[in-house]
């Protein structure tokens, strides 16, 4: 891949640059989403699969968990957003 | 500025003997060119930063959940039943990873829609 140098960058007119930036700015809530989705599959997977690992898919009983756990912890998300605007009025 | 503005489709090869000026101020299509170049440039490597990321990260989660899972007392070496189950934890895993993915998109969509 070859270097991006400082003049090539400098020859980025305004509205060059303002796309990018609005690229960046998808690309970034994109990373964001996905870094939940590590944690909401961490967070779960240690909550969900507690047995001995004996196959490669998720048993009915587990896949369930996963998905009742991550609604249930975006659940609680939202009530304790309500608890916080609550508490400041 | 009025020359070689629409695409340079008439007159790809005099554009760069026709312009008197020397380097300075480049010509609009050179620019339109290197900004375009620049734009490609910056977004492949961004791209590839972020997948880097994201694969550094879900390496990181799989081999602290699965070492969790399968290793459960670590010895001199990793026996053939433990590796097995690294592998099937692995899958797993992803299996799970796009389980998530899939309801917590699915779900921010909908919450878009009610707001």
């Amino acid at each position: 891949m070859p270097e991006l140098d400082s003049q090539a960058l400098a020859s980025l007119d305004a509205e060059s640059r303002k796309e990018i930036m609005q690229w960046i700015d998808s690309e970034n809530s994109k990373a964001k989403v996905q870094s939940s989705i590590h944690n909401f599959t961490d967070m779960c997977w240690k909550k969900c699969v507690t047995k001995d690992i004996t196959s490669n898919m998720l048993d009915t009983t587990e896949s369930n968990c996963m998905t009742n756990c991550l609604q249930r912890f975006l659940d609680t998300n939202i009530n304790v957003v309500k608890l916080i605007q609550a508490a400041q009025k | 500025m009025a020359f070689g503005l629409f695409g340079g489709s008439s007159n790809t090869d005099s554009d760069k003997t026709a312009s008197p000026v020397p380097v300075a101020p480049l010509s609009t299509s050179t620019l339109g060119a290197n900004a375009a170049q620049a734009k490609k440039l910056i977004q492949e490597q961004i791209s590839q930063e972020l997948a880097i990321a994201n694969a550094t990260e879900l390496v990181q989660k799989i081999t602290e959940n699965c070492f969790q899972n399968c290793v459960k007392n670590p010895g001199s070496t990793i026996d053939a039943a433990q590796k097995k189950c690294t592998e099937q934890c692995f899958e797993k895993y992803m299996h799970g990873w796009n389980l998530v993915s899939r309801a917590y998109i699915t779900r921010i969509q909908q919450s878009k829609y009610d707001i």
